[in-house]
């Protein structure tokens, strides 16, 4: 007995001891889960090849990360916020009244989503409100909602291919997927009227199969099906160009141009927050920021690119760029 | 009751019994053959993440790679190459100047798509790649090896580089944390209310208390952690520290009823003993009950601490469900733990992960499966009968 | 503030520490005349010195950290190191004088150990005022925010669109009940799997198995309790909802990949051995002689099982199917892995639904803004969460406690 508690208070001694807190020497970011790929690989990269330790991110969500940046400075908060939208006026108020005054902000991206086919299929021509008809949960008939009866693409509308609806598309988990609801269903689902405010359900019948989204058996789905369209994030069509043809949305074909001058209406773009007073405090932040901002990350060959992150234009780049690397402070009137 | 005369009733009586036997030893059945499914579905699954792609690539150290690493390999291997392995090659001429100008052949980490193409699962190889690969292949120059890695690197966004090192140290800095909080919380306030206390009413109330407390939610104490821990003492999210204490609260009713029911089998005759001696209460406690009931004390204790570093709801709230490729330091720093990694790798969408996942199952229900057998060995070695 | 602390601990009370209990030692040794037999050895003096100068130390520690957490004062670390050292020093010089040599130092320390025993049973006490505290708040913010009726009643959960423009929220669109149709749901096909073959197996180990069969049977149930619950989430959203989608393609059904049987039927399994052991415990309490009465009278096994042990178990066993629903309603990792995010109201078990935990998690890992009503119905939830699983443990308890008295 008296030896087994030896050994216990030796551990409560080790724990109490290791307690000992120096200054923290590991960035801290928080927020956006659609950001978080792309952040964590940025973590890594920069823990792998330079002197610091590895940035630690978590994946708050996009409000989560801004409640828990602005909630104030010092080491106990975060550094960076990662969003994938832009910050909120009432965020960036809340962060001023608890001294985080000083924030300069990040464009890194886009995050564009496609509807693709089979190469072989005649063009498809959608409309943004088509494509949130063949996929909405349900539609306005007599001044009810009713669940989406539409089974065939011509049903929707007579110039449409006569093809039966069976579309491949990103399952709830995924941050595709609360872009598109975001995007497509709740815009149209707006502007047609009929639906209570912020309706955004997707279908949930057989035409509307989830499927992961990073995934090579959309594409070999695609191939085989002749029928079948898939819904994916933009680096994947054009990783797969051989195979797979984009459908065109109001008239726009996805490209990098068209995500990145936002003709293409499907895509939403990504940022990251960072508190500049917190430069001079914490090791490595500095040179995170400056690699995620490099060509090496969102450059046009960039690594983000390849696991979806669609670059801005060159001029916009290097304008976001400056902006942030000389912590060119966010005023509160920039912001909605 | 009918006479048990009557031949056709005992006939049918009979096959009732036989019925009912059956069914019993069938539902024993059915959790034997579920548990036979459920480990040969996880070793299927994880086991081949024990060998790794490697690749033999001929590397050209020359200027240019200091800005564009990729530029040392010849421009077929790059898509196959890891990424993870390509970046160091800048860090590596720092290290050692006058590989400049030199190429050398080197086995290195594939990707996760080669790997699972050589493996012959789903991958994301375009048909030029898949070429390349076949006939490096044929060339001998692709190889499935030995996976060390995954057991001495910390997490990666890369499949290929993953591994549960930094998981693991994290797992045993929250089990230190929650041992040092509970096991001495635990057993003193099982021995004041076994030995001690007096039948009053606070005593009740904390008696039906610990039975509640076990069966509270695991993700409540979540939110407790992070208002308690968190919003109010200020202890840094993603510590082990916090996520220590949080288990150790949830630990702490298992640790009390072992104890007690430990405490409890021993014969009074032990204490009555004692006491004519002249022994204080606290001697025969400290000197008598104690030591007697180590063993069932420390059985409760694994079985506890079994439970709570298998357990990740709670965790999730007090922010340890992040990417933290590294081991912490201290018991202050963010740091993963094992089920927080696998249910990270489980929700990644890159299918090389869930052989990742299913690997770190593996690992984790080792040390778990071990820690029982440990608690069932000291049960049966140092139990005694009374 | 931690590093302050462990200087005071290390350089300051640690040493002073040994320092006091040499003295006490020293002083008891030095009066070491007519020592009287109750006082206890040296070395108790010694302990005696340490715990006199370690109790003010760490009641100014404590009083210090109340009022800073307590947001009153805050009393600049040196300030209270400095107190800490000085009031650690009038302790030990207290209670060295008190060492006289017909002191009883051993019940003085017995009377402080006693005092710290009873001090951590109370954590448990704590803890419990601690969650239903860090949910409860939160809770009535959320209340004054959603009425509680609606929250109760209403059938359609929408969170992300309840904030109105103007601030105000729309109450309608927090109805929890699909999430807890879900939970209900999933935990219904749980104890559908659970309570059968647990109660089947607790009566063939109780009844019918042989040693050798029991000793084999029992710890096979065990590792099936100690398996992590996110190893069978793993296992549910990888392994067994693939296999139901199929089976149910083949038989001509619609099933989601998300869909409620699979949870369900995994967590079903994960609770077999709390049935399993809760269920043995109380048929083997049964007394025997019913058994051998009803055998005498020439009732088969199943019959005396059926008939008289079921019967006098009852009360046990409902308590053993209550915890189990307590614990299915609170388990959360096979739900946030299997289940889905739709908070759909159906009866139909192969279609995705989301429950109660998966919402809490949700809300805290997804993308929602943080202080939204969003967030805050989390405690809502929890707060259901935590009424409904300890009223089910009480009435579990208080049930398992009349049985045991009737045969004790």
């Amino acid at each position: 007995m008296r030896g087994f508690c030896k050994v216990l208070l030796a551990a409560a001694l080790f724990v109490a001891s290791t307690g000992l807190a120096q200054a923290r020497d590991q960035v801290k970011i928080v927020g956006s889960s659609t950001v978080f790929p792309f952040s964590s690989f940025v973590a890594e990269e920069l823990g792998a090849t330079g002197k610091f330790k590895t940035p630690v991110v978590e994946s708050t969500g996009s409000g989560g990360g801004h409640k828990l940046f602005g909630a104030g400075m010092g080491e106990n908060t975060p550094d960076i916020a990662n969003s994938s939208r832009r910050m909120k006026r009432s965020e960036f108020e809340r962060a001023e009244q608890n001294g985080v005054t000083d924030i300069s902000e990040a464009l890194i991206g886009f995050d564009g989503i496609v509807i693709a086919q089979n190469k072989d299929d005649a063009p498809l021509k959608l409309t943004l409100e088509q494509l949130a008809l063949a996929t909405i949960a349900e539609v306005p008939k007599d001044g009810k909602l009713v669940p989406n009866p539409y089974t065939s693409w011509d049903q929707i509308s007579p110039d449409l291919p006569k093809r039966p609806i069976v579309i491949y598309g990103p399952p709830t988990s995924s941050g595709t997927r609360d872009a598109f609801e975001e995007l497509v269903i709740e815009k149209v689902a707006h502007k047609l009227g009929s639906y209570e405010k912020g309706y955004k359900k997707v279908r949930q019948d057989s035409a509307y199969v989830p499927a992961g989204e990073n995934d090579n058996l959309i594409v070999q789905k695609l191939a085989k099906d002749k029928n079948a369209v898939g819904i994916f994030g933009y680096s994947f069509l054009e990783e797969n160009q051989d195979t797979i043809q984009a459908a065109t949305i109001d008239g726009v074909t996805p490209s990098l141009d068209t995500i990145a001058q936002g003709t293409y209406p499907i895509s939403r773009s990504l940022y990251f927050y960072v508190k500049n007073a917190h430069y001079d405090k914490i090791p490595g932040l500095k040179e995170y920021v400056e690699l995620f901002m490099s060509e090496r990350m969102i450059g046009d060959k960039g690594a983000l690119k390849r696991i979806g992150l669609v670059p801005l234009p060159a001029d916009v780049r290097e304008k976001a760029r400056q902006k942030v690397l000389n912590r060119v402070k966010l005023t509160k009137d920039e912001l909605q | 009751m009918t006479l048990p005369t009557d031949p056709a009733l005992h006939a049918r009586r009979k096959a009732k019994e036989r019925r009912f036997k059956t069914m019993s030893y069938a539902a024993i059945l059915v959790a034997g053959v579920f548990l036979v499914f459920f480990f040969a579905d996880i070793l299927r699954q994880g086991l081949p993440a024990l060998k790794q792609a490697e690749i033999l690539v001929p590397i050209h150290f020359t200027q240019d790679i200091l800005e564009y690493p990729e530029s040392s390999l010849p421009p077929e291997y790059v898509p196959l190459v890891s990424r993870g392995v390509v970046r160091l090659f800048p860090n590596e001429l720092h290290a050692t100047p006058k590989l400049l100008g030199s190429t050398q052949e080197r086995w290195v980490l594939a990707t996760a798509d080669v790997d699972q193409f050589l493996k012959g699962k789903p991958n994301r190889l375009k048909a030029k790649e898949r070429r390349t690969a076949e006939r490096l292949q044929s060339e001998g120059r692709l190889r499935l090896a030995w996976n060390i890695g995954f057991f001495t690197n910390g997490d990666s966004k890369l499949p290929e580089m993953a591994g549960v090192f930094a998981a693991a140290v994290g797992s045993v800095y929250v089990l230190l944390v929650t041992l040092a909080f509970s096991f001495p919380i635990g057993v003193m306030a099982a021995v004041y209310l076994e030995e001690f206390a007096p039948d009053n009413r606070l005593m009740q109330i904390i008696e039906v208390n610990i039975n509640n407390l076990a069966a509270i939610p695991s993700i409540l104490f979540g939110l407790l952690g992070l208002a308690i821990f968190i919003q109010f003492f200020g202890i840094p999210r993603s510590s082990s520290m916090v996520g220590g204490l949080t288990l150790g609260l949830m630990t702490l009713p298992v640790i009390i009823i072992a104890t007690r029911a430990a405490i409890r089998a021993i014969p009074s005759a032990i204490r009555e003993g004692a006491m004519a001696l002249g022994a204080t209460r606290w001697q025969v406690v400290w000197d008598h009950i104690l030591p007697l009931a180590l063993p069932g004390i420390l059985t409760g204790t694994i079985i506890g601490l079994a439970r709570a570093i298998g357990e990740t709801a709670p965790l999730i709230l007090v922010g340890m469900v992040a990417f933290i490729p590294q081991p912490a330091a201290s018991f202050l720093e963010a740091t993963s733990v094992l089920p927080a990694q696998i249910y990270t790798w489980a929700s990644d969408s890159q299918r090389a992960f869930v052989e990742r996942t299913a690997a770190g199952i593996v690992v984790l229900l080792v040390i778990l499966l071990s820690m029982n057998a440990l608690a069932i060995f000291l049960r049966t070695k140092y139990e005694r009968k009374w | 503030m931690t590093q302050p602390l462990t200087i005071v601990l290390f350089l300051g009370l640690i040493p002073l520490a040994a320092f006091g209990y040499r003295l006490g030692r020293g002083k008891r040794l030095a009066q070491s005349a007519t020592p009287s037999p109750f006082a206890g050895s040296a070395g108790i003096f010694g302990w005696y010195a340490v715990l006199g100068a370690a109790k003010p130390a760490l009641a100014i520690n404590l009083a210090a950290l109340g009022l800073y957490l307590a947001g009153i004062l805050s009393i600049p670390m040196p300030v209270v190191a400095a107190s800490t050292v000085v009031a650690a020093m009038v302790g030990l010089f207290l209670a060295l004088r008190a060492i006289q040599p017909h002191f009883r130092a051993r019940e003085a320390i017995e009377k402080t150990i006693q005092r710290m025993l009873f001090v951590a049973s109370l954590i448990s006490i704590l803890t419990t005022i601690g969650i239903v505290a860090s949910v409860i708040f939160e809770a009535i913010h959320f209340f004054r925010l959603v009425s509680l009726w609606e929250f109760i009643t209403g059938t359609q959960w929408n969170p992300d669109d309840a904030l109105r423009p103007d601030g105000t929220v729309d109450s309608s669109l927090f109805g929890a009940v699909p999430l807890f149709a879900g939970t209900l749901l999933i935990t219904c096909i749980a104890m559908s799997v659970a309570i059968p073959v647990g109660l089947f197996s607790a009566i063939c180990m109780s009844e019918y198995a042989s040693p050798l069969i029991r000793r084999i049977a029992k710890p096979t149930l065990e590792i099936l309790a100690g398996i992590p619950t996110v190893v069978y989430g793993f296992f549910a959203a990888i392994t067994v909802s693939p296999l139901v989608v199929e089976t149910a393609g083949r038989l001509g059904l619609q099933a989601d990949s998300t869909n409620a049987l699979s949870p369900g039927l995994v967590m079903g399994i994960m609770i077999i051995p709390l049935v399993s052991s809760l269920a043995d415990d109380v048929i083997s309490a049964v007394p025997q002689n019913l058994r051998e009465g009803s055998l005498a009278l020439g009732a088969f096994p199943s019959e005396t099982i059926k008939r008289v042990v079921l019967p006098a178990a009852l009360p046990g066993i409902v308590s053993a199917c209550l915890l189990a629903v307590s614990r299915a309603v609170g388990e959360t990792m096979i739900v946030v892995m299997a289940a889905g995010l739709q908070p759909v109201l159906s009866a139909n078990p192969l279609r995705g639904m989301t429950t109660v935990n998966v919402r809490i998690v949700d809300a805290f890992t997804g993308d929602q803004a943080f202080d939204s009503p969003e967030t805050l119905s989390t405690f809502g939830l929890g707060l259901a969460l935590l009424v409904i699983t300890l009223g089910l443990n009480i009435i579990s308890l208080t049930v398992i406690r009349k049985f045991r008295q009737r045969y004790e």
